[in-house]
């Protein structure tokens, strides 16, 4: 009969078998965040959400320093808002393609029911479920077709583009053998020129026209506001910098005027950057798209103001005034690291540990948790990659768990 | 005006007549046809009309039973003397369920027909019978009387007994007591001897009509 249980033993056997509760220290937008935000943060998050819920329309950059937990506040953001779409964009990743890939990630997001959804909205909306004699829906597809250009021929200027998004949607609504094909159109799959021209279309989405034309009118249409994180948004600085010093102080082996002409001595690297923040600014045509856009200084937020202004003054009435993102402080660091392992516990069914010892920082303890915070300054990317090294050691090490604590307190 | 709460607008047996002007998707039970319509009107003095509704049953051509359905306007004035049975509105919500079942993708091989057809006619003399000859086959637009009631359904699908099984259908019927009730059924088995007759209405009939 088992008398009495060490649970912190036990604990250690766990981690020793499941390995440590803190593995990653880079935050992506692939893998969900599950832990919320730390109590000093809240009121920076009711700011956002504030923002995000009273205004239409805006460009709202967040400035935090290298592992401060930029795109951790997406994954919070993602989690809060349940009545918003929210997309985050890594300009790390993405620069070629803006509008495709954004138009792939949104779409992910939203999910095929609610495209579904809007398309039968849209359909209806031109005429199609009309319903003869009160019951029959008759669908007449030129019919529909030629009531929605008409509708939609004043908004949009691009004539190929329309025709091309209007067949999609009532083909995908309205013909039951183009069905299937039409919705691997609208979900942004890659299609060849066979299977375009079976549905009467021209271009798939690749085509920037045809993906920022579907974006305004999903996001438009849909019935979730729609949020659009912006992460890493420096790189367009970033890209023109390491292009200009490229032109001043690198020897050229070959004249880039050869290729780029003597007029235009803009690199490729800088049309580029020049091209995703005109693309960027080009989004706020969509009505209801809000953008938080991510920067690493006050620096580059001037930087980037004063291109925006370059380009066109009046852009800079969606520009917010920038939020700062600030070190964790000490509480909010013990509290971060009480709610991993809670978390930890709960997924290894260990809780418990929790009901015995409820106050406790086992396997480490409040001096070890102290010096973390003031070697790592309040930087969340920091702390985690100490904790990661302090629990590896007790995992791997053959070393008792207080000689492994007392290098750290 | 559109009065959910009212579907049954008129009822010759159970003598309910509501007066008042009604849009919405309407059925209406005359002689041994069916007419579809999104209007009616019923006034004390001008008695029941319908405009530009859809008539659909069997007439006698050359001693032939030959069904159709066909677009006009309707008017019993003196409404004790008519064959009018019964005119109900059928309520948002029961056909809100019903135009969800329009356009399923999950039936893409449904024949439909452009001109309306008769599929059985259960009739001693002239009765038609083409259930066999579509067994297994999906055909769009049924619509069927039945003993004591109609059915109007997206597609119907003769199953291997030669009996037809109706989809996403609406069904207006009498009860024991001789109410009438509408309802809206997924899927609706029917034995083929309780059907009087069952027409599948052609698309072009009803684009062009």
């Amino acid at each position: 009969m088992l008398l009495f249980e060490n649970t912190r033993q036990k604990l250690l056997y766990f981690l020793k078998i499941l390995g440590s509760p803190f593995k990653k220290f880079v935050s992506t937008g692939e893998f969900k965040e599950e832990l919320s935000l730390v109590q000093s943060r809240q009121d920076l998050l009711e700011s956002i959400i504030n923002i995000i819920e009273n205004n239409e329309n805006f460009i709202l950059p967040i400035i935090g320093e290298v592992g401060i937990g930029k795109t951790h506040l997406y994954w919070t953001l993602k989690n809060k808002l349940y009545y918003h779409n929210t997309v985050y964009i890594s300009l790390e990743n993405v620069y070629k393609k803006f509008y495709y890939n954004t138009y792939s990630e949104f779409i992910e997001n939203l999910g095929v029911e609610p495209l579904r959804y809007i398309a039968n909205q849209l359909c209806n909306s031109w005429g199609a479920l009309e319903r003869k004699f009160g019951f029959f829906h008759v669908a007449d597809i030129s019919k529909v077709r030629k009531t929605a250009c008409e509708n939609w021929s004043s908004k949009f200027d691009d004539e190929i583009a329309l025709t091309d998004v209007i067949n999609a949607i009532t083909a995908h609504q309205l013909d039951p053998y183009k069905k299937i094909d039409a919705e691997r159109w609208l979900l942004g799959e890659l299609m060849d020129v066979r299977e375009l021209s079976r549905l009467n279309l021209t271009h798939d989405l690749r085509k920037e026209v045809n993906s920022f034309l579907m974006l305004k009118i999903l996001i438009e249409n849909s019935k979730l506001g729609s949020v659009l994180f912006i992460d890493d948004f420096e790189k367009i600085l970033s890209m023109m910098k390491a292009a200009e010093e490229e032109t001043d102080e690198t020897e050229e082996v070959f004249d880039p005027s050869w290729l780029y002409g003597t007029q235009n001595r803009a690199l490729p690297e800088i049309r580029t950057a020049k091209k995703i923040l005109d693309k960027i600014l080009n989004l706020q045509k969509i009505h209801g798209i809000r953008t938080i856009i991510t920067l690493k200084s006050i620096d580059s937020f001037e930087e980037i103001k004063k291109m925006i202004e370059e380009k066109n003054r009046k852009l800079l009435f969606f520009l917010k005034e920038p939020l700062f993102l600030l070190g964790l402080d000490e509480r909010d660091m013990f509290q971060f690291y009480k709610k991993a392992m809670e978390q930890f516990l709960e997924n290894i069914n260990y809780v418990e540990f929790l009901k015995e010892n409820p106050d406790s920082y086992y396997p480490l303890n409040e001096k070890v948790l102290k010096y973390i915070f003031n070697e790592s300054n309040g930087n969340p990317r920091e702390i985690i990659k100490f904790l990661i090294k302090i629990f590896n050691e007790i995992i791997f090490s053959y070393e008792e768990l207080d000689d492994i604590l007392v290098k750290y307190e | 005006m559109n009065n959910t709460d009212k579907i049954i607008l008129y009822d010759s047996i159970n003598k309910i007549k509501i007066i008042g002007e009604f849009t919405g998707s309407i059925i209406s039970k005359y002689k041994d046809s069916i007419i579809f319509s999104d209007n009616i009107k019923i006034t004390e003095s001008e008695g029941i009309n319908i405009s530009q509704g859809l008539l659909v049953g069997f007439e006698d051509i050359s001693e032939n039973k030959i069904a159709y359905s066909r677009k006009s306007d309707f008017s019993w004035e003196n409404l004790e003397d008519s064959a009018l049975e019964y005119c109900v509105l059928i309520p948002n919500d029961i056909m809100e369920l019903y135009s969800e079942g329009q356009f399923s993708d999950a039936f893409p091989f449904t024949i439909t027909l452009l001109h309306t057809a008769g599929l059985y006619l259960n009739d001693f003399k002239q009765g038609i019978n083409h259930l066999d000859f579509f067994k297994g086959e999906i055909l769009k637009n049924p619509v069927a009387l039945i003993r004591n009631g109609m059915l109007v359904a997206d597609r119907v699908v003769i199953n291997d007994k030669g009996d037809p099984v109706f989809y996403d259908c609406l069904i207006v019927g009498r009860d024991q007591k001789e109410d009438l009730n509408i309802s809206f059924e997924p899927l609706a088995n029917v034995d083929d001897r309780v059907v009087e007759f069952v027409i599948i209405l052609g698309i072009e009939s009803l684009k062009t009509t």
